[in-house]
Order: C-alpha cells, then sequence, then structure tokens
C-alpha cells in the first residue's frame, strides 16, 4: 500500500538484493540484483525459459526467493504473501473470473477488503471510463474482445491502486494491430497513473517501445540492464548483442587496443570498432564483432570489404539483402529506394563498409539462436 | 460396407427391443383390469390399480422414509465427495493414487458387506455407550444414511473430480493477489465454479441413495424405504399396482428426458449464437413455447389431464361383465360335470361327492370376492418387521 | 505421513484454513469411521462365537475359525458341499452373465463410437439410460411378468405352438439369466464405448480398404483398443452380478439360491450374525481376487470407473 508520509511522494521502488530461486538443482534465475526505480515502466526482455516468468512470481509472492531478498518499497518483503503485497499481476492468460460480471470482476478487490456495495459500483464505473470503455460494466466477460478483455484486466489491477503492476506476457495473444495499439495504451495508463510497471516478454519491440529500461535475460542471468537505445546501441554481452534486434557477427582475434577502440583481424580484413563493455583484450584474444545490418553501408569508405549478394528479401519499407564474405552471411538492411534504384542482382559484387563507432567488439559468448 | 450398415442397424433394433421390451409389457399390464400382471388375456381397461398403488400403505410410508434417508445421504454425501476431491488435488501423484483407490473401493465392495458390516460396527459401538445414544444410533434411518454415504459419497467426488479439472488455478492466484485471503477466494471463486457440480452431484447422490436395495435391506432394520418395500411387494404378492409405478416413473423419467432436451438445445443456441438466427426465436410465440420452463409445465399439465381423466374412468362395468362370464361358465362346467357324474352314477350305481367350486383352481377362488393379494408375510428380519431384536452376538 | 501434512498446509494456503480443516476431517472420517472400521468390525465378528447377550464378555467369548471351518466343512467332518456349491455356483452363473453382457453388449458400444452419428447416436444413448431410471426391483419384476406362467414368452410360444404347456421359466432359471444380464447392460456398454472411441475410425475404413474381413478387423484393429474398457466392464458387471441379491430373490427359482441369498439366510432367518459376517468376508475376499486377477491377466489399473 502506498506510503502515506505527507512530505515525500509514495516509494514504488522494486529491489532485488542478491536474488536466486532454484528447483532442486536447477537454478532459475542466477543472482538478479538490480533495482527498479519507483514510477518506472521496467521490462525484462528474454527468451521463453530465462527465468522472467519465475522471478515475477517471486516479486509478486507466489514464491520466495532461495537467496537474497525482494524489497519492495524499501520493505523486506520475505514471508508476506501475494495477497499483502503492494502488487498487482496482470496474467497471460488474464484470469478474468468467468462468472462475474465486468463490473464485478473490477470491484473485486474493493470487495475482499470490505468496501460497501456503492463505492464499489462507483469506482468500478471511474475504472471503466479510464480505460476508455464506459458503460460494459454488466457484460460478461465472454462477451469481450481480446483487446477489451486486456484493459479489464488492468482496471481490475488498478482497482485498489498498487503501488507496482506486474504484466506477465499480455499482449502475446493478441493479432499484430491490435498489439501495437495497446503498446501505446499501456505506456499511456502507465503514465497517467504515475504506478511502476514490470513487463515480462519475449518481443523486443515492445520492450524497446514502451520501456524507460529493459533488462535482457538469458538462461537465469541477467545479462545488461538499461535504457533501450544502450541495450541496442551499447550491448555489453554476445547475448545482448545478437537477442535485440538483428546483428552480424564476425570472429576474429584482437590485434591491438587503445582505449575503447580495438582493431580486430578477421578473414575478410582487419576492422576498426568500438570496445563494448569496457573490456581489455591482449593481443591474440579471441573476440567477436558486431555490426548492425543497418550499420553496413554500400560504398562506406571505412571498414570497408567486399561481399557477393546471395539473396534478398523485399519487405516493404526494408530490403534485406543477404551478402556473403568469405564463409560468413551477412545481413544488410537497406531503406527500399523505390523505383528510383535498385540493389543489384544475385551474384553480383558488393562493396561494403561501416562506421567505427558503430560496431562493437565483445567477447566470444551465447549467441541467441534465429527465431 | 451397407450390409455391415443393415446388420449393425437390425441389431440395434434387436438389443433396444430387448431393452424395452420388458418395459413397455409391464406398462401395458398396467392397465389390465387382471388380478395378475399380464398383458393377454386382456380383460377391461382400467386405471385402478393407480388408485390401489397410492392405497399401499406400506409402500407410502417406505417412500417417506427413502425421502427422509435420502435429503440425509444428500447432505452428507456431497460435502464429503467434495472433500474427497480437493484433497486428491492437493497429493503428489503417489499418495493420490492411494487414496483415490480407498475412497473408490465401496463402489467395487458387493452393497451387502457393505449394509452387514455398517450393522455390526455400530451395532457394537451402540451397544458399548448404551442408553439414549444406543437408540439414536441404532435405527433404520441413522444406520441407512451411515451405511449408503459410504459408497454415494464417492459416486459425488467423482463429479466434482471432474469439474475440479476443469478449473482454471490461475483464477485462485489472480484473486489472491488482487488481495483476496485464501478462504475468500475458496469461497468467491472456487465454490461459484463448482456450483453445477453440486448441483448434479446431488442428484446422483439422491437417485443413488433412493433406489439402493443391497445395502438398505441390512441396514434398514424394521423399518423399510420405498425399495425395500417394494422389494418385499413382489417377492410376496405380484399385481398390477407394481406395474403402475413402473408407468408413473416412466412418465416422470420421459418428462425429465424431454425438459433436459429443452433446456440442452435452449443453451446450445443461446451460446452458439444460433438463437438470433432460429426462426424458431424470432417468432415471440415459439420463441416462448420452446422455453424449458413452458415445454415442461405443458407436460406436466398433459400428464395431470390423462391422469385426471384416467382416475374417473371407471371400469367396475366391464370387470362385472368380465365377473358375470366367468361365473357363467364355471357354472356351466359344474353343469357338464354334474351331467358327466350321474351319467356315471347311473351306469355304475355309485355316488360321488361333488368336487369343490373352481377348477384347478383356474378362476382363483371366484364366486364372489376377488383374492386380495396375500398380505406380506412378516419378514423375519430386515426389510421388515425386524422385531427389535438386538443383535445376538458378542461385544468387543 | 510427511506428505499429508504437507498436502494439508498446500490446501490452507491455495484454500485457506477453513476449508483445509473441514477437508482433512471429512476425508479422516470417511476413510476411517465408513470405510475401513465397519470392514473390520464384520472381520472381527466372523472370529466370534454367536453368544447370546448375556454371555458376552465372559469366557466362552474367545475367538474362533468356527464360522469359516463350517463354511467348508459341516459338523460331521465332511465337506460342506451345499454351501460351497452355492458359491460356485454363483460364481459360475456370474461369469456367464458377464460374458452374455460382453457379447451383446460389443456390438452396440461399437455402433455408438463409430456408426452412429449426431442424432441417432444421441437418442441411442437416451435409450441406454432411460431404462436404468427404473428400479432394479421393478426392472427384475417386469422379466418376471414376462417369463410367468401366463406372460408373454409363455402365450407366444404357445399361440406359435412352440410348445402346449406353459414351461417354467422362473424354475428353470432362464428369467433369472435374462434378469441379471439385463441389469448391468449399461455398466458395460460405458467402459466399452469410452474405450472403443479412442480409437481413430480411419484406422478401421483402412484395415476395410485393404480387403480385411469384418471379423478380422475387429479381432486386430478394435480389440486391442478396446480391451481395458471390456475388462473393466466385465469386472463390475461380474461383481455386480456376484454380488446381486434383488434379482434372484424375484427371479430365482427354489433351486437355485444365489450366495447372497444364504448371507441374508444367516442374518435374516437364523439370527446368527458372526456366520453370516463369516461368509460375508468370504464373499468379499473372493471379490477382491477376482478384482486382482482381472487386473494381473489384463494389465488393467483401477483408474477405469467411467461413470
Amino acid at each position: 500500500m502506498p506510503d502515506t508520509s505527507p512530505v515525500s511522494a509514495p516509494d514504488r521502488s522494486v529491489l532485488l538484493d542478491h536474488v536466486s530461486i532454484r528447483f532442486g538443482n536447477f537454478t532459475a534465475v542466477d543472482n538478479a540484483n538490480l533495482k527498479i526505480n519507483s514510477g518506472e515502466f521496467f521490462s525484462f526482455l528474454g527468451p521463453s525459459g530465462c527465468g522472467k516468468t519465475t522471478l515475477l512470481r517471486c516479486i509478486s509472492g507466489f514464491s520466495e526467493p532461495t537467496e537474497g531478498r525482494v524489497l519492495i518499497g524499501a520493505k523486506d518483503m520475505k514471508g508476506v504473501g501475494p495477497n499483502k503485497r503492494p502488487t498487482a499481476l496482470i496474467f497471460q492468460h488474464l484470469a478474468l473470473f468467468p462468472l462475474m460480471s465486468v463490473a464485478d470482476n473490477i470491484a473485486f478487490p474493493l470487495e475482499v477488503r470490505g468496501v460497501g456495495k456503492k463505492m464499489r459500483r462507483k469506482r468500478a464505473e471511474d475504472l471503466l471510463d479510464m480505460i476508455a470503455l464506459p458503460g460494459i460494466g454488466d457484460k460478461k466477460v465472454s462477451e469481450l474482445s481480446g483487446g477489451q478483455k486486456q484493459r479489464v484486466a488492468i482496471a481490475r489491477a488498478l482497482a485498489v491502486e498498487p503501488d507496482i503492476l506486474l504484466l506477465d506476457e499480455p499482449l502475446s495473444a493478441l493479432d499484430l494491430k491490435l498489439r501495437q495499439h495497446m503498446r501505446t495504451e499501456l505506456r499511456a495508463i502507465q503514465q497517467q497513473v504515475g504506478v511502476t510497471f514490470i513487463y515480462i516478454t519475449h518481443d523486443q519491440g515492445e520492450a524497446l517501445t514502451m520501456s524507460d529500461r529493459v533488462a535482457v535475460m538469458s538462461k537465469g542471468v541477467i545479462e545488461q540492464v538499461g535504457a533501450p537505445d544502450q541495450i541496442y546501441n551499447r550491448p555489453r554481452s554476445s547475448f545482448v548483442a545478437s537477442f535485440v534486434g538483428e546483428n552480424n557477427a564476425l570472429k576474429g582475434v584482437v590485434k591491438s587496443q587503445s582505449e575503447d577502440m580495438a582493431a580486430l583481424e578477421t578473414p575478410m580484413g582487419t576492422f576498426e570498432a568500438r570496445v563494448g563493455g569496457g573490456r581489455k583484450y591482449k593481443p591474440g584474444d579471441e573476440a567477436l564483432l558486431f555490426v548492425r545490418p543497418e550499420q553496413l553501408v554500400p560504398g562506406q569508405a571505412e571498414n570497408a570489404f567486399q561481399a557477393t549478394l546471395s539473396r534478398q528479401e523485399f519487405e516493404g519499407a526494408t530490403n534485406h539483402v543477404f551478402a556473403r564474405a568469405g564463409d560468413t552471411e551477412l545481413r544488410v538492411s537497406m531503406v527500399n529506394a523505390g523505383l528510383a534504384g535498385s540493389v543489384g542482382s544475385k551474384g553480383d559484387t558488393l562493396s561494403l563498409g561501416f562506421a567505427p563507432m558503430n560496431a562493437t567488439i565483445l567477447p566470444v559468448g551465447q549467441i541467441a539462436s534465429e527465431a | 460396407m451397407s450390409r455391415a450398415v443393415v446388420f449393425g442397424g437390425a441389431y440395434a433394433i434387436a438389443f433396444f427391443s430387448f431393452l424395452f421390451g420388458p418395459l413397455i409389457i409391464m406398462v401395458v399390464t398396467a392397465f389390465n383390469s387382471s388380478k395378475f400382471p399380464r398383458v393377454v388375456p386382456w380383460e377391461c381397461f382400467t386405471t385402478g390399480w393407480f388408485a390401489e398403488l397410492f392405497g399401499n400403505q406400506r409402500l407410502m410410508d417406505g417412500l417417506l422414509n427413502s425421502v427422509i434417508i435420502g435429503v440425509g445421504v444428500v447432505a452428507l454425501a456431497v460435502p464429503i465427495g467434495l472433500a474427497g476431491a480437493l484433497a486428491l488435488s492437493e497429493l503428489p501423484s503417489k499418495l493420490r493414487a492411494t487414496l483415490y483407490t480407498v475412497l473408490i473401493l465401496p463402489i467395487l465392495i458387493p452393497g451387502v458387506v457393505l449394509g452387514i458390516s455398517t450393522i455390526v460396527l455400530w451395532g457394537q459401538i451402540s451397544r458399548g455407550l448404551g442408553g439414549a445414544v444406543q437408540a439414536g444410533i441404532y435405527n433404520g434411518y441413522f444406520l441407512t444414511i451411515v451405511g449408503q454415504i459410504t459408497f454415494v459419497s464417492a459416486y459425488a467426488m467423482l463429479v466434482f473430480i471432474a469439474r475440479l479439472q476443469r478449473f482454471d488455478a490461475t483464477q485462485t492466484e489472480a484473486a489472491l493477489d488482487l488481495g483476496a485471503t485464501p478462504g475468500q477466494a475458496f469461497r468467491k471463486i472456487l465454490l461459484p465454479f463448482m456450483a453445477p457440480a453440486i448441483g448434479s452431484a446431488a442428484f446422483i447422490t439422491l437417485l443413488a441413495s433412493f433406489e439402493n436395495y443391497n445395502t438398505t435391506v441390512f441396514t434398514v432394520l424394521s423399518e423399510s424405504t420405498f425399495t425395500t418395500a417394494l422389494a418385499s411387494k413382489v417377492r410376496h404378492g405380484t399385481d398390477p399396482s407394481l406395474s403402475a409405478l413402473a408407468v408413473i416413473i416412466i412418465t416422470i423419467t420421459l418428462v425429465g428426458a424431454l425438459t433436459n432436451e429443452a433446456v440442452q438445445r435452449r443453451k446450445e443456441a443461446e451460446l452458439g449464437g444460433k438463437a438470433s438466427r432460429s426462426p424458431l426465436y424470432a417468432n415471440p410465440v415459439t420463441r416462448a413455447l420452446t422455453h424449458p420452463g413452458v415445454v415442461f409445465a405443458i407436460l406436466v399439465a398433459i400428464v395431470a389431464t390423462v391422469s385426471y381423466i384416467g382416475s374417473k374412468h371407471d371400469s367396475s362395468v366391464c370387470e362385472a361383465a368380465i365377473l358375470q362370464d366367468k361365473l357363467g361358465r364355471q357354472a356351466e362346467l359344474r353343469a357338464e360335470q354334474k351331467a358327466k357324474i350321474e351319467a356315471q352314477e347311473a351306469e355304475q350305481g355309485i355316488t360321488v361327492p361333488k368336487p369343490e367350486g373352481g377348477f384347478g383352481g383356474a378362476f382363483g377362488g371366484l364366486g364372489g370376492a376377488a383374492p386380495t393379494p396375500a398380505a406380506p408375510k412378516p419378514e423375519g428380519g430386515f426389510g421388515g418387521a425386524f422385531g427389535g431384536i438386538a443383535p445376538p452376538a458378542p461385544s468387543e | 505421513m510427511k506428505h499429508l501434512t504437507q498436502a494439508y498446509r498446500a490446501l490452507a494456503n491455495r484454500h485457506g484454513l477453513g476449508a483445509a480443516l473441514f477437508v482433512a476431517i471429512a476425508v479422516t472420517l470417511w476413510v476411517v469411521v465408513f470405510i475401513t472400521l465397519p470392514q473390520l468390525s464384520m472381520l472381527d465378528y466372523s472370529f466370534r462365537f454367536n453368544l447370546p447377550a448375556d454371555q458376552i464378555g465372559t469366557d466362552a467369548d474367545h475367538y474362533t475359525l468356527d464360522n469359516f471351518h463350517s463354511f467348508f466343512f459341516n459338523s460331521d467332518g465332511s465337506l460342506n458341499t451345499l454351501d460351497l456349491v452355492i458359491l460356485g455356483r454363483t460364481l459360475l452363473a456370474a461369469a456367464i452373465v458377464t460374458l452374455i453382457d460382453v457379447l451383446i453388449c460389443y456390438p452396440i458400444a461399437y455402433i455408438l463410437a463409430h456408426g452412429a452419428k449426431g442424432v441417432a447416436a444421441r437418442l441411442m444413448v437416451i435409450g441406454l439410460i432411460l431404462p436404468y431410471w427404473i428400479n432394479e426391483i421393478l426392472r427384475a419384476f417386469a422379466f418376471r411378468v414376462l417369463f410367468g406362467a401366463t406372460g408373454v414368452v409363455n402365450t407366444v410360444g404357445m399361440q406359435m405352438g412352440l410348445w402346449d404347456v406353459p414351461v417354467d421359466f422362473i424354475r428353470a432359471d432362464v428369467a433369472l439369466y435374462f434378469g441379471l444380464s439385463y441389469a448391468y447392460i449399461l455398466l458395460m456398454i460405458f467402459p466399452m464405448y469410452n474405450a472403443i472411441e479412442a480409437l481413430d475410425h480411419t484406422q478401421v475404413e483402412a484395415a476395410r480398404d485393404m480387403g480385411a474381413p469384418l471379423w478380422r478387423v475387429h479381432w486386430r484393429v478394435v480389440l486391442p483398443i478396446a480391451k481395458p474398457g471390456i475388462v473393466s466392464g466385465a469386472t463390475m458387471v461380474f461383481m455386480l452380478t456376484a454380488g446381486a441379491l434383488a434379482a434372484p430373490q424375484i427371479l430365482g427359482g427354489p433351486s437355485n439360491l444365489w450366495f447372497t441369498q444364504v448371507i441374508y439366510q444367516w442374518f435374516n432367518e437364523s439370527s446368527n450374525w458372526p456366520r453370516g459376517s463369516a461368509y460375508a468376508v468370504v464373499l468379499l475376499l473372493t471379490c477382491i481376487s477376482f478384482v486382482l486377477l482381472m487386473m494381473r491377466v489384463f494389465k488393467v489399473s483401477v483408474g477405469e470407473i467411467g461413470k
């Protein structure tokens, strides 16, 4: 429940203090240590099985951490059950109560706290207005569309003004257009209400467009935490570089490093790029060079090399061009030149290059697999 | 393939004839005024056996007892069955299988064994406790309820298990997350979900209790339930009032089945959206007519009307005519016999005492009173007059 | 046991203390007081003498094997052929009835699962269930009417000239066999139906397509799938038939006593509860052995009651 001290704003932060969650021999979450700020829209991004749902349920109170502490609003939540925590969880399949009307669903948190009927009705109506669905209070849940159900679930969760709203892949069941619409909606609601949103998803588009900060997770480990552009432009591990967005990885050996730039020798040539994660390499160390498809520019002078065009995937605004250099297939994203230009055809030689600042050198590590 | 279809169809017809045949015949015999239920010879159409049925005091008393016991059994078996289903849902799989087997066992154990074990145990207990408690425990009502609960709860449990499996457990989690205590979540989320199952379980339980015989016949001591009274009546003297009972039950079942069909159809139509498209529902008159409640009311009205008309039907004239007929024939035969004997006497010059009335008993003691069904012999034990004899056996 | 307390705690966490307490008490009551204790009590009784009330608790009241002994042997030491034969005949008759039921129900179960569509199927199901709403007593009575001296069978038979004098079907136990076969058809059909339904009908069609005669298709394709259903149905029918009381009482001729009727007599007419209990124990053990035997031979488990 909100901190009611008259001077300061309520503390809606979440602190994960070296939290590990183990089931027998299996480690679902390994030493998660981060702070989510009050009023932030924070996302956990990662492939399925990375532990993000487990972490969410732990913050909600459905399980206790094997090690470490969870603090909400600076209070240790050890031993505090889910019904006593100032959190509300939006389940993946929403878990709306089918036998109750929409209004009763929304008013349920108030009902179990003993709030009177009239007050409940009023609050339900206010919330329905807030989610832009006035007047559907008497309908049955089964009569609603997917998007409407989403919003009702959110209204229900917000009914008792929780400090933290946790969302478990809420948009995964919706179709594309609706998903995009709901992204904007959710962000708007969050800004309006000021509640801390903790959002988990495997869809990077969602995570990047909606969040203040993102934590990328893989196999129970939090690989990197940062603002969306940081995650994208300054990945600190191979997994983050390959999981978030598309990326090309070139394997090579470090020739030299000075400050935060280094030279990497690869079969296709020696390239200069930024060193990621502030690491120090010795000459001879193996490393990977990551360069985004959109950073590979035809005719660019710096870090130039030749590649053979193998195929193209035309996706409307973007043309995905695949070119072979050595035994690596590179992915190049080109803006559709329209009717004015053409990239070439299979077998053509392309001259590509990239700016050193736009490529990152990272240690050899886990690469997120395709699909 | 069509040969198989023909064979299949023929077999199905034969099978269902076997299934329904005896019942149809029984229904027919209910309206034959003949004293013994039969189809031929057909004497008179009568509805008198229905009156006879309701006039049977023992059956009616048994009916009351069945209702009392049934209510008691439902009140206990449904919660116990629910408890069993809930217990199973939280156990790890091996223990779960064991408990499931134990709880299902009473269904497999022969009913007589359940009945016997019940009276033996509670007989011992009540003798140990003595006094007023003894009378409170050791009577047909308590013992029958206890005996039946043993296996009837398992039926209820099966219904609940099926329903519970379809419950989405995340709903309970959502309720907890939103601030409900576990108790609140149980009462406001789980129980409402189980409500239809509670209805089904209650219904099945009541039915199972009502028609149970094997166990009840031991536990009911000197009382009787409808079923045990029925059984003793059948064993001691059959008459078509039993057929009349069958007619009543069949009618109730048909009304129930038709109403249920109407309910299902309507539910289907409403959920499937057919309601708006079907011409039947568009017309307000037919829509009202196909409403299950209306269907039920119409059926009940039909039954009531037919029953009323039937009760007014007087077959006494027809029966009197038949009686005359039989008497006449008996007199004829007697006259014939007499003539034959007198002829013999005349030949041989001996007098032979006249034979008693009634030839080979074929006319069942006519000459006035119709034979009343033999009064049920006093049972020497269960399902009848137990006579309050305490079980003469050692206690612990 | 640890698992039980764990389960109790899980129940309390999920559904509240009230619910957990209720479940614990109700299930314990059910298992101990309603299921276990009566059987133990009956077992105890079966080992005691049939003493009048005043001799209870005295020296005369000690455990004995007399009741069981008298089941197997007469007082003069000879084999108690009467009771043993009755038990044997009951079991044999139950087996025959079970077999009859398997044979007549299999085609219907198959037709229901694969032949009939939509409305026809629903009608068939209703047609199957409807007769069983009628009290079992009345159903037995119906057969009594059917097979009586003036019943339909005799009347038709004599009209058709098949026989001249009414055949006493009841004395010949024909009525009883018919009645018993009829009684538990529902319990035989539905397990069979459930099992056969799992079979993908296209397999049957494929087999027919390949030229297999119908009997072979059933033998090789359908029966293996139907087996658990058949076994579970047969087990239930056998147990219920062996333990039947109403049908033998109503339809049985004087020569054919059912074992349950013998038990009934010990309680009812002879007031010899211990001996009756002993015989009940014999019946119970026989049934349990049968179930275990079936489970072992056909490798079926207990979880197959699909009512």
